[in-house]
């Protein structure tokens, strides 16, 4: 239990997958165990951190007189920063190897502008909205039980889905929907041998995302890792 | 019988107009009272007729196809809804009252900037326009070839400008001038009815820009227009009093596309529609290139001692709403 505790603070403290994971790894060969496989729902909670993605340039520009070389009022760069969000799932267990998922995420993501070059001389300047995003998901894991290690505490895991991507521009003036995928893997480290058991898990992977604020079509992949703690019953 | 009065616009380097409180661009109106009336065809389609004379280079048939391919490129914006007809060929000269649409040439050798005009003739009740005529000056070398004649104003590009009058816009204000012996040359506009035209031979201002279409729009919308463009609101200021006249630009960074409004009182306040769905940059400057008589009446004080300036948000543009109480914060020069 000292060990759960303290990881338990770490999750609390950093909010960050990757901080997590570094807080699980150093834990994996304390405490020797078995994996939860009496558990039929696994529910999960925790925080995720969603790379950004480059939406592109783009430039007030004026049709040009005969003569003239064109005009260009001023120019933005447009980028969406990457967020730091929470995440919910809960799962099925269908088997030792599989657990099938729901999930829940939002983040708050800042669409970044540049304005530059302004042809009259205004000064540099860069503007933002903050988005609100949420993605509704189901998954499938796969528990890679061989390769379990620490006592069988410690398991690695695949994953892939697909889910429901819907932002919100500020005071919900504006709603972008579209389709996303997923891919990843990770770790989940359990507490306990009994059916009712916590543990931690983080996982890494990519998003792909096609459709919602974007200005190009087409899909786009964006980094996502997250550091959750988990509970089996 | 409603009460009438005449009113003159000119293309090139004047106007007057009376400006309407709602919209990009500027559209045209008629005091009523206390408010103002957008000037606006009630019906449709416009019955138009065209002088049957000829200029150096261009017959009447010539022009008049000219015509007709310009009062089709403003039929063709798909959210709005506008029609004409050319009748026929009349020996009446445009500018006379007489209750016929009349497009023709005329000989105004005392307006020596100016290349074409719109009259009206408007019911004062309520902004109806009952009727127009649009005069191109033949002081001016014309032409109609396919690709623009040289050393020659193409009457396609300045029948689309002044039909854009017709139909009861005003001036925008997005382009760039310079002075050049004590005139004004455009470097560039986005906007045919921008007040001052392109270059002889050049035939830019044949297509429509999104400020003109966000401007038709916006009289003649369809309820596909209402339901599916959006629009922003707010003020301009500087040390918290209201800034008028100043010219405000959004452009939305997804479409690269810009359409342009004004503040139109005391207060600072515009309103820009026809806007896309999504998020703009909002721009503020003074009205600097152009006389500010091409776009108010001569009444109306213009303030243009203030630095440009970006709204330091962006603004998300709704669905058939609008973004309102934008507060863009300039300073004097």
């Amino acid at each position: 239990m000292i060990g759960a505790v303290g990881a338990v603070t770490c999750v609390r403290r950093a909010s960050l997958a990757l901080l997590t994971l570094a807080c699980v790894v150093p834990a994996m060969a304390q405490t020797p165990g078995s994996a939860p496989r009496r558990a039929r729902v696994e529910l999960t909670g925790g925080g995720v951190l969603a790379g950004g993605y480059d939406l592109g340039d783009s430039t007030a520009r004026l049709t040009p007189n005969s003569g003239s070389s064109g005009f260009e009022q001023f120019s933005t760069d447009n980028r969406v920063r990457q967020v730091v969000g929470v995440q919910a799932k809960i799962g099925v267990v269908v088997s030792p190897s599989i657990v099938v998922e729901g999930g829940f995420r939002f983040t708050q993501p800042v669409y970044e502008v540049r304005v530059t070059g302004d042809a009259e001389g205004a000064p540099d300047t860069t503007i933002e909205e903050t988005l609100s995003q949420y993605v509704f998901d189901g998954s499938v894991v796969w528990n890679v039980t061989r390769a379990a290690f620490a006592g069988g505490r410690v398991l690695p895991f695949l994953s892939g889905g697909a889910g429901y991507l819907r932002e919100l521009h500020e005071e919900d003036a504006l709603v972008e929907e579209g389709l996303e995928y997923h891919a990843g893997g990770g770790l989940k480290w359990w507490f306990g041998e009994g059916r009712r058991r916590f543990g931690v898990r983080g996982e890494g992977g990519i998003s792909i995302r096609d459709g919602g604020f974007d200005f190009k079509d087409g899909r786009r992949v964006v980094p996502v890792v997250s550091g959750s703690l988990v509970y089996a019953f | 019988m409603s009460p009438q009065s005449r009113t003159l616009l000119a293309v090139a380097v004047l106007a007057l107009a009376l400006a309407v409180p709602a919209g990009a661009y500027l559209k045209l109106g008629t005091r009523v009272g206390s408010r103002t009336e957008s000037l606006r065809w009630r019906e449709f389609p416009v019955r138009y007729f065209v002088t049957d004379a000829s200029v150096a280079g261009v017959t009447a048939q010539q022009f008049q196809a000219a015509v007709t391919r310009a009062f089709g490129t403003w039929h063709a914006v798909e959210n709005a809804q506008t029609s004409s007809t050319f009748v026929g060929f009349v020996q009446a000269p445009p500018f006379v009252e007489d209750g016929a649409n009349v497009i023709g040439y005329l000989s105004q050798p005392g307006q020596d900037r100016t290349l074409a005009a719109t009259t009206f003739t408007v019911d004062e009740t309520d902004g109806r326009i009952l009727e127009s005529d649009i005069y191109f000056n033949t002081i001016f070398p014309w032409s109609t070839a396919e690709a623009g004649g040289t050393d020659r104003y193409d009457v396609e590009s300045i029948a689309l400008h002044e039909i854009g009058h017709l139909l009861g816009l005003s001036h925008s204000a997005l382009g760039e001038t310079e002075l050049i012996g004590g005139g004004r040359r455009v470097i560039a506009a986005e906007a045919v009815m921008f007040p001052i035209a392109f270059t002889r031979g050049n035939i830019a201002d044949r297509t429509l820009k999104a400020d003109d279409i966000a401007g038709i729009s916006d009289i003649y919308g369809t309820t596909t227009f209402a339901r599916e463009f959006g629009s922003i609101s707010g003020r301009v200021t500087k040390d918290g009093r209201g800034v008028q006249g100043a010219h405000v630009v959004a452009f939305n960074p997804k479409t690269g596309k810009l359409v342009g409004g004004f503040t139109l009182n005391e207060s600072g306040n515009f309103v820009i529609a026809g806007l896309e769905p999504g998020p703009h940059v909002l721009r503020a400057e003074p009205l600097d290139d152009g006389d500010a008589n091409s776009f108010f009446d001569d009444d109306f004080d213009v303030d243009v001692d203030f630095r440009v300036a970006f709204y330091q948000r962006v603004v998300a543009v709704p669905s058939g709403g609008g973004a309102r109480d934008v507060e863009i914060k300039v300073i004097a020069k």
